[in-house]
């Protein structure tokens, strides 16, 4: 439970005419992680791929860039039989591809039509307000053609220079039509530079310029309607061979998976060696499956693991089910080594409890408890489920605590009666039972527990139990160091902080008058005798260290902290709703309205602080404070030669 | 005539005073920590994503000068 499975070394020989088949099986089996081969001066070289890798990467190549093309997405559809998707493969993307080539192609032309009628329409647009055939702009022997954009009406101008002009002039557009002699140009030239004349280029098209535009009009739409109609085709055919592109892709990926792996093996002219990692439970099914595929021809043995191994074990975790899904918090912060312990089940422990005492309010822990379950069940992402599931267990941990707190929303369910007044409780009647005296700040603990009346001694109590799982952390390093480096280094550098703790503890109580004052001097000298033996475990990083102990008990006084903060913002959104905007019991009017939307929006912002402060505070607790102490990581991830099947069966 | 005022400084406000000075100064102290070590862990985290837990460790780690302002403040309320 608090260590990594246990994994073998082994080992898989045979001759090269049974290596498919070793491959295949392996595959299939899913638990043999592959030790990469890197070619040495054994006479060893890597081996080649299957003969079969230049077709299945083509059609592999094919599909996926279909697939980008049509855009399909990963949704979960049936599981299909692996040997109809082979069987069919061939045909189906055959057809698929020359379907989709047609439609492509069709499509591309459509297009290339569709851009030229536009820049047509730009060019025609100008001249539309003009009635005049677009054969009648050239040809001309004697006859300048004057096409362009001008500032204002020019015939006047004109009119001065020569006699024998025409002119069309479209006063919206600023389009100028001018005929004029060709002896007159040139000045006609210059009087137009003088108007900001910028020239336009005819459209060689016959006809009146207002019908071709048109015209064009609805042969454009008519090719948008044509695109659509070929775009809806497309669609279909995403939706018919959705199904095959991901099956198949899936039966491609495998295969091409299958026939790469002599490139990660060594080989000789005639043998293959398999080298990799299997957990030590699964060691004996791998060699019945590779033996049973290959009629016992392969040979798979167990190596002895030395000490280099040890630091490229690949890890795979042995928690239960219920704790697994801390292992994503885990796996944020490292994997653990092969030998060290592996704190999942412990995390599943005391994040949640943080995390609760954090919060520990009813309401919120009911509307996160259903939000988290909502998500879960509307995502079905194997990304998102373990946190889902870790962000359940800290909600059934704050209501434990929202019940013992007595908390709903930042309102007080039980009134408290102190010397200094009444608190009301939103339950009527359901006052606090006094329970004892708080040894420290004159304040009485009470059922339900009120926070905010209790501070210094929850201040006090929350370090305390930082103490506690600090300690709880020195004893994981204690078997850490135990199991690295033997008993004495585990003594000196994790036991002896056990000491100077015992020598601290004796020397305070002694001060306080509690044990008798003659143990004051035998605390100091425990406590001397562990900050040597800290100094030799340890060196000059332990005495630097030894402020740490208070330090980081104190640091879990965030946990009453970060809740009073919480507990204050939410009773701040209870006091400007129900008692700044309206009060309950004067007459509902339009403040009600307004009262309730600031008690709605203010609870929504602190349940999503509820999430991010208590959670951000607790891990960090188990990050720093805690694997601190004891946790180094660093391990590999356990990574099993095979693929998980989403669209075919095994 | 000079009428002459005497004011006193009220024990429970100056208490106010200091304890909010405790939380905003420590709440300044942790932003200006945490502006420079959250920038950078965001630079770690876009070349290599896997960095996420030890940027947010490292990030969250000055939160404690607030926390123990906060404390602080909490004792001299009391």
């Amino acid at each position: 439970m608090l260590e990594p499975k246990q994994m073998s070394r082994a080992v898989i020989v045979g001759h090269k005419s049974i290596f498919e088949e070793t491959v295949a099986a392996l595959h299939k089996a899913n638990l043999f992680q592959i030790e990469e081969f890197n070619e040495d001066n054994s006479g060893l070289r890597i081996g080649r791929s299957f003969e079969n890798i230049d077709d299945v990467s083509k059609k592999l190549v094919k599909i996926r860039s279909i697939a980008s093309l049509l855009g399909v997405k990963d949704v979960g559809t049936k599981k299909q039989d692996p040997k109809a998707v082979v069987s069919t493969l061939d045909d189906t993307l055959n057809r698929l591809d020359t379907e989709l080539d047609v439609k492509t192609e069709q499509k591309g032309k459509l297009e290339a039509e569709l851009k030229e009628i536009d820049s047509l329409k730009k060019e025609l647009l100008p001249f539309a307000n003009i009635s005049l055939d677009l054969n009648f702009y050239r040809g001309y022997e004697h006859l300048s053609v004057f096409t362009g954009y001008v500032k204002e009406d020019v015939g006047v101008a004109v009119s001065r220079i020569t006699s024998s002009y025409e002119i069309f002039y479209d006063p919206k557009g600023g389009t100028l039509v001018l005929f004029v002699t060709k002896d007159k140009s040139t000045e006609i030239a210059d009087l137009l530079a003088g108007f900001g004349f910028r020239e336009l280029r005819v459209p060689s098209i016959s006809g009146i310029p207002s019908d071709s535009l048109s015209s064009i009009t609805s042969k454009e739409s008519g090719l948008l309607k044509q695109i659509e109609a070929i775009d809806a085709e497309i669609e279909s055919l995403k939706d018919k061979y959705a199904d095959f592109i991901l099956a198949s892709n899936e039966v491609l990926s495998i295969e091409a998976q299958k026939s790469e792996t002599p490139l990660r093996v060594a080989t000789s002219d005639s043998t293959f060696i398999i080298d990799g990692w299997v957990p030590d439970e699964d060691f004996v099914e791998l060699e019945r499956i590779v033996k049973a595929a290959t009629n016992g021809r392969a040979f798979v043995s167990r190596q002895e693991m030395t000490k280099t191994d040890e630091k490229i074990v690949p890890i795979e975790y042995n928690n239960s089910k219920v704790a697994a899904p801390f292992q994503e918090i885990m796996d944020l912060y490292a994997r653990p080594r092969y030998k060290e312990l592996d704190p999942t089940s412990l995390i599943f422990i005391s994040f949640p409890l943080f995390y609760g005492m954090i919060l520990g309010d009813i309401g919120y822990a009911l509307i996160l408890l259903a939000i988290a379950f909502g998500l879960k069940k509307a995502i079905s992402s194997d990304a998102i489920k373990p946190l889902m599931n870790i962000l359940i267990y800290c909600q059934i941990s704050t209501l434990i605590f929202g019940v013992l707190y007595g908390e709903f929303l930042g309102f007080s369910l039980a009134s408290l009666h102190t010397d200094h007044g009444v608190t009301e409780g939103l339950i009527k009647g359901f006052a606090t039972v006094n329970l004892l005296a708080s040894p420290v700040g004159g304040e009485m603990i009470t059922f339900p527990v009120h926070r905010t009346h209790l501070v210094m001694t929850m201040i006090i109590a929350t370090a305390l139990v930082g103490f506690i799982h600090i300690n709880i952390g020195y004893l994981l390093g204690f078997i850490n160091e135990n199991r690295k480096h033997g008993m004495s280094a585990a003594i000196f550098e994790k036991g002896s902080w056990f000491v100077i703790e015992i020598g601290l503890i004796m020397a305070i109580l002694s001060y306080a008058a509690i044990l008798p004052s003659f143990t004051t001097i035998v605390g100091v000298v425990v406590f001397l005798i562990g900050f040597l033996m800290l100094l030799k475990g340890e060196g000059i990083k332990g005495p630097i260290e030894l402020p740490s102990l208070l330090s980081n008990s104190l640091s879990y006084t965030r946990i009453i902290a970060v809740g009073l903060s919480s507990i204050y913002i939410a009773s701040t959104v209870n006091l400007i709703a129900f008692d700044m905007i309206w009060q309950p019991g004067t007459p509902i009017g339009v403040a009600t309205i307004f009262a309730i939307i600031v008690f709605i929006s203010g609870h929504a912002l602190n349940t999503v602080l509820s999430i991010i402060a208590p959670g951000l505070h607790s891990l960090r607790l188990q990050y720093v404070e805690f694997f601190g102490k004891f946790y180094e990581g660093g391990g590999r991830k356990y990574n099993p030669f095979g693929y998980i099947r989403k669209y075919t069966e095994e | 005539m000079v009428t002459e005022t005497l004011t006193v400084m009220d024990p429970a406000g100056l208490k106010a005073i200091g304890a909010g000075l405790a939380v905003g100064l420590t709440g300044i102290a942790s932003a200006l920590a945490e502006k420079d070590i959250g920038s950078a862990a965001i630079g770690a985290m876009a070349e290599n994503e896997s960095l996420f837990g030890k940027g947010l460790i490292l990030t969250v780690i000055p939160e404690t000068i607030v926390i123990f302002g906060l404390v602080v403040s909490l004792l001299i309320i009391q």
